[in-house]
């Protein structure tokens, strides 16, 4: 059947369709800010857990190649906290029918039957299940992860910001740093979480850009150019 | 503090000082015929090179040089003091890093002449007699005596794992009973600080720091061992304040362990330059170049082994060119990973039911992305074949 459908497609059949606005440009923004500062950070991060790379020998005392690993990391990590903290902010109190929307798939996220349609759909046994809100479950428990991971990085990250810079809004940090770094046993403790975390954030990446391919290929609604453009195109009933 | 009150605080401070050394002064000595000025100088130190080591001492504290005469003379009221060290579940490197260097240092000096009613292991009592010796000084100097305390100790069920004396008591009552009545009390070494090696996973006498175990505040001196500067410092810091020092969120002594290894390391222009040693002996090893890639955990560690050093201001591990392994930090046998290896290869030893033994999450990463791109290419590939139903 689904086969049919597609040709009927194809042969330019008319399937009336209505363009509907998915994401805002702020909600735009801030996904791709933080994919941009996902790829340098953790470049760097790796780097700074690992110098793999040579500075190229020099008998004066001007390299300073660690130093700028860091400050580079330390710039998208705070240009990360900033998305973050805006998208967080835009979920809790955003005025935009997406983020209501967002809110709204937590009525999905309690329907068991939602649940065994989702997860058959991806099992290719049955249907998309409709959904009231913007995620499907499965999506909103990775994004939920997600943050989760945001949140433990931005954490860990700024306990070790403070102890590598003293004043200013590292000293203004210091006191809640250290009280995170007891948290959690110590410094050594604090990176390894950092590490950690990074891993889990980058499997679960991996898995949300193939979704986000695979509806793109087959749910053909254009929720892939969202995220680009913000619109999508939903079937008229 | 601020910059226009520093005189008059530091003026005050100083009359406290004075009060507080006259008040111990009027204390009786505990040992009548000799003194620590005669000790130190039968040790063949001049006046000139104690007065070096005061100031010194003074620096260390964070006071003024001005304060050094009030040093040299709180040194001298050090024998007012009664102290109670007892051995917990250790191995008495602490005490022999203080007592047993080649060349006595004043610290060790020191150390040794203070009032030490109690420490198993320069004293010549045995058996009942220590016991009883143990008990009364508790009784003697109720209020007044300093309890160090080196080693973990063991608790829980397995608490009986260290029982000491003719009385069979544990451990943890013998601790216990020491320090409902001192008037301070310091966790010297990791191990009474953190629970330290008996501590690591698996832990099987469920050792616990001494912080644990009492409800009275106690000073860490972590270090494994800590260095005689340290140990002698948190002395003569109670001796002059006759209070407990600024701690940090570890409850060690601020003026020690403020900064990390890393902060205060002649090695970190080469961290931040990116030069570091690959192997022990290369070429970058002889220039100095940074030890993180060998393993250092200064990245990770709060001490000041790098301004006091060892043996008498010699040198520090990392001058000698050898990392950092953390020692003064909470289970840093656990959370270090393996000496000479960095951080990011630390190994999951028990994790997931013993799979964690050689892996390090590096490894683990791949491993589950791998799974992750092998699964995402067999769903793509039935997908081609077999679209979801729409
Ligand atoms: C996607 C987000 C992030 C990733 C993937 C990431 C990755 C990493 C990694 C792998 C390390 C090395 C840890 C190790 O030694 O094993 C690291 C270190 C570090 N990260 Fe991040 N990080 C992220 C976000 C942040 C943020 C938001 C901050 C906060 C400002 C931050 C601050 C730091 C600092 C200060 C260090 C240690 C640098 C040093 O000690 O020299 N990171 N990061
Ligand atoms: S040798 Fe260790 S403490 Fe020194 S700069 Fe390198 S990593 Fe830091
Ligand atoms: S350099 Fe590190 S491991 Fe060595 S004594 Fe100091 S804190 Fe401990």
């Amino acid at each position: 059947m689904s086969t049919e459908n597609k040709d009927n497609i194809h042969h330019g059949e008319l399937v009336e369709v209505e363009e509907v606005v998915e994401f805002t440009p702020a909600y735009r923004w801030q996904h791709w800010i933080r994919a941009l500062t996902i790829v340098v950070l953790t470049f760097t991060g790796f780097y700074i857990a690992y110098p793999f790379i040579d500075p190229s020998s020099n008998p004066e005392p001007t390299n300073f190649l660690y130093a700028n690993m860091r400050a580079v990391h330390l710039a998208f990590g705070f240009l990360m906290i900033a998305a973050v903290l805006i998208k967080t902010y835009l979920t809790l109190l955003g005025k935009a029918d997406t983020y209501k929307a967002e809110f709204v798939s937590m009525k999905d996220l309690i329907n068991p039957k939602i649940w065994i349609h989702q997860l058959g759909y991806y099992m290719f046994l049955s249907k998309h299940p409709p959904l009231k809100g913007v995620y499907n479950p499965l999506q909103f428990m990775a994004y939920f992860a997600m943050y989760i991971l945001f949140y433990l990085l931005i954490i860990t990250g700024i306990v070790l910001y403070v102890h590598v810079y003293h004043e200013g809004l590292g000293g203004a940090l210091y006191g809640i740093g250290r009280w995170f770094e007891v948290l959690m046993g110590g410094l050594a403790n604090v990176r390894e979480i950092h590490h950690i975390s990074m891993w889990a954030l980058l499997i679960i990446i991996v898995i949300h850009i193939y979704m986000a391919v695979f509806n793109a290929v087959f749910g053909k609604n254009g929720s892939m150019d969202a995220i680009f453009s913000g619109m999508k195109w939903n079937k008229k009933h | 503090m601020k910059v226009s009150t520093k005189e008059t605080t530091y003026d005050s401070l100083y009359a406290t000082f004075e009060e507080r050394i006259e008040k111990l002064k009027k204390l009786p000595k505990m040992k009548e015929d000799t003194s620590i000025e005669q000790a130190i100088e039968e040790n063949g130190f001049s006046r000139r090179e104690f007065m070096k080591w005061a100031g010194a001492m003074t620096a260390m504290l964070s006071l003024p040089a001005s304060f050094t005469p009030l040093m040299a003379e709180a040194v001298k009221v050090a024998d007012r003091l009664p102290i109670i060290w007892l051995h917990m579940a250790e191995c008495t490197g602490c005490t022999e890093s203080l007592l047993r260097s080649a060349n006595p240092s004043i610290d060790s000096l020191i150390f040794d002449y203070i009032s030490l009613e109690y420490q198993e292991t320069i004293m010549t009592a045995v058996g009942w007699q220590a016991e009883q010796n143990l008990e009364n000084a508790i009784k003697k100097y109720k209020g007044r005596y300093i309890l160090m305390v080196e080693g973990g100790i063991p608790n829980g069920d397995t608490e009986y794992n260290l029982t000491v004396g003719p009385h069979g008591k544990s451990g943890k009552k013998i601790s216990q009973d020491a320090s409902k009545d001192a008037a301070a009390i310091f966790a010297i070494g990791t191990c009474s600080a953190f629970g330290g090696v008996q501590a690591a996973a698996p832990n099987p006498t469920n050792a616990v720091a001494l912080s644990e175990v009492t409800d009275r505040p106690v000073i860490n001196v972590p270090g494994c061992p800590p260095s005689e500067k340290n140990i002698v410092g948190t002395l003569m810091h109670y001796l002059l304040y006759g209070t407990l020092p600024a701690l940090d969120v570890f409850n060690r002594p601020k003026w020690a362990y403020r900064l990390r290894i890393h902060d205060l390391c002649e090695r970190r222009g080469r961290f931040d330059a990116g030069e570091f040693v690959e192997n022990f002996g290369d070429e970058g090893a002889k220039d100095g170049y940074c030890l993180y890639k060998v393993g250092c955990k200064g990245p990770y560690t709060f001490n000041n082994c790098g301004k006091q050093k060892f043996n008498q201001g010699t040198s520090w591990p990392i001058q000698a060119g050898f990392g950092c392994i953390g020692c003064s930090e909470p289970n840093f046998w656990d959370t270090m990973g393996t000496v000479n290896e960095p951080l990011r290869d630390r190994l999951y030893h028990t994790t997931l039911g013993g799979l964690g033994a050689d892996a390090t999450a590096d490894r683990i990463g791949i491993a589950l992305l791998t799974v992750t791109t092998v699964g995402i290419a067999a769903h793509a590939a039935i997908a081609a074949v077999k679209p979801p139903k729409k």
